[in-house]
């Protein structure tokens, strides 16, 4: 239990839930409006996962199978429709249950589009929250935004707004945004879409290095199933509205379930 | 749960269901993460200060053009009809009860709901298509603290200030302008006007209770503004039609919301007068 940092039990999300947290609406209405819903009208349904402290795990799937929407609920974007969520072995009940109330216990996420504030610089962005939460002085503050922006490489264009950037760079910049927080648990969404081969081959040792000194536990969701061998991680897939549990790349391509078959063709024959 | 408990749940979610009743709910939330743990006074009155400018500087120079006509055409309507009817003693109380009590705290919310208002709508709503205000709940940054707190200070101040100038522009500039008006035409209307008699009718008609409603009315119609316009932009669904909606919501609803809130607040001056009227009977 103690080398725990994420549990979900049971975590059913209908299609109805999905818009996510609306800011100007109180939680409470959300929170008494119980009705029954037929798994039909569910994304997935009895999704089980326990991640442990320094694991990273992939999760993979093709296209529309919730992927994101399972990362956001872990997020705290999305109320789950049912069930619970345990993050570092601590329960957080449903009414409480916010992306604020995730973030205090130290979950960072990367969005897909990398989310930067676009009317601040590369460099006040990354700096919002350390001076939102008042992590330090502003000499800390100041040196650790350095140390991001050199473990992303992006401190050539501190003084850029976001829109001056390629989708790449914005992608690293987010993720020096949420390195810099000290996310015990990071969750990133589709890290390497959209980045050319080098960038990638670029991103895959910064996780990894992230990994292994800072030991974060990291869950990525992905369709670039390279990834988990790259990261010698274990992948489980979200499948017909269940999660597979995780298992090693190597397992998945010498398996003969029905994903190994329609996932791993291509790699299978060119490997 | 108990029968009262029970009545009592369910008044709140009726309250709750409804727009207004989440309008008050995203006001006190803002106003309590004022006093929220993690404050920093160097960021919040920055964001305050531009959300000020922002609301109530770049708005001036329409405000004053619209104030200074306006001023013009009530000064000379008002002391030319009341003249020619035999009121000229209530030209100072007409002046105050249209320009300083009613009509300028209105014509300054409505320019700032059309101007400020709508843009801090299609600017949270943005955020909110960009997927930036979940970026920001993710971050452990409260979006009611960081977005829709300074937007609702700042306005309510914008509005206190704009108002000041709407008054005194309508009063000062517009008493140039008709004198220009005056010199101009020849005085065809053949009005009679001076400064000291404006400025001593006025004087005499303002009361104690206009000052106060002065500060009171801006501040209640730029929290009307400020909190409708961020409620309407949350509110948005992921769909980028909902923006310029949104917009179009947070301006007309804040109009209809402003003058509701007026008549409220004009109750007092019934009041005030009925009871005069019985001292008088």
């Amino acid at each position: 239990m103690l080398d725990e940092a994420l549990r979900v039990e049971d975590v059913h999300l209908a299609y109805r839930d999905m818009a996510g947290t609306i800011f100007s609406q109180p939680r409470t209405i959300g929170f008494f409006r119980r009705e029954e819903t037929d798994p039909q009208k569910e994304l997935f349904s009895n999704v089980n996962l326990v991640v442990n402290r320094g694991e990273t795990v992939c999760i993979g799937g093709g296209s529309g199978q919730g992927k994101s929407a399972l990362l956001r609920v872990i997020a705290g974007l999305i109320r789950p429709t049912r069930g619970n969520i345990f993050y570092f072995g601590e329960y957080i009940p449903p009414e409480r249950l916010t992306a604020l109330e995730v973030a205090k216990r130290q979950v960072g996420m990367v969005f897909q589009n990398g989310a930067l504030i676009s009317n601040l610089r590369v460099r006040d962005n990354i700096a919002l929250p350390l001076r939102y939460h008042k992590m330090g002085t502003p000499a800390e503050i100041d040196e650790k935004i350095n140390m991001a922006m050199d473990l992303m490489r992006v401190r050539d264009e501190a003084d850029m707004f976001p829109h001056m950037l390629s989708m790449g760079m914005q992608k690293r910049v987010a993720i020096a945004r949420s390195w810099a927080m000290d996310p015990k648990l990071l969750l990133m969404d589709e890290p390497t879409a959209g980045l050319d081969n080098y960038n990638r081959r670029n991103l895959l040792p910064l996780i990894d290095n992230m990994r292994t000194l800072f030991k974060t536990t990291i869950i990525i969701v992905t369709h670039d199933l390279m990834i988990s061998k790259e990261l010698d991680c274990n992948i489980c897939f979200l499948h017909r509205k269940k999660l597979t549990s995780p298992e090693s790349f190597d397992y998945w391509l010498h398996s003969d379930g029905e994903i190994s078959k329609e996932l791993f063709r291509d790699l299978r024959h060119s490997g | 749960m108990t029968l009262p408990a029970r009545c009592f749940h369910s008044l709140g979610i009726f309250l709750l269901h409804r727009q207004w009743g989440q309008l008050c709910a995203l006001f006190f939330k803002a106003i309590a993460s004022l006093f929220s743990h993690s404050r920093s006074l160097k960021t919040d009155s920055r964001n305050i200060i531009l959300q000020t400018f922002f609301t109530g500087v770049e708005v001036f120079p329409i405000l004053f053009v619209v104030a200074t006509l306006f001023g013009t055409i009530v000064i000379i309507e008002v002391i030319s009809m009341m003249g020619k009817m035999g009121f000229a003693d209530f030209v100072g109380s007409m002046i105050v009860v249209i320009i300083i009590r009613e009509l300028g705290p209105i014509l300054t919310a409505f320019l700032i709901a059309g101007r400020s208002g709508s843009s801090l709508a299609t600017y949270i709503g943005s955020m909110v298509i960009n997927s930036e205000v979940d970026a920001l709940a993710t971050m452990g940054v409260d979006p009611i603290r960081y977005l829709v707190m300074p937007g609702l200070i700042g306005g309510c101040i914008a509005m206190v200030i704009m108002n000041v100038f709407f008054s005194m522009s309508a009063i000062v500039v517009g008493f140039l302008v008709t004198k220009g008006a005056i010199v101009l035409s020849g005085n065809m209307l053949n009005i009679q006007l001076t400064w000291a008699y404006l400025s001593s009718e006025i004087l005499n008609a303002i009361s104690l209770s206009d000052f106060i409603f002065i500060i009171i009315k801006p501040l209640v119609f730029g929290a009307i503004i400020t909190t409708n316009a961020c409620y309407q932009a949350l509110n948005i669904p992921r769909d980028v039609r909902q923006v310029p909606k949104a917009t179009s919501r947070s301006v007309v609803k804040s109009f209809l919301y402003v003058v509701v809130a007026d008549v409220f607040l004009s109750l007092y001056y019934f009041v005030e007068y009925m009871n005069n009227l019985s001292t008088l009977i």
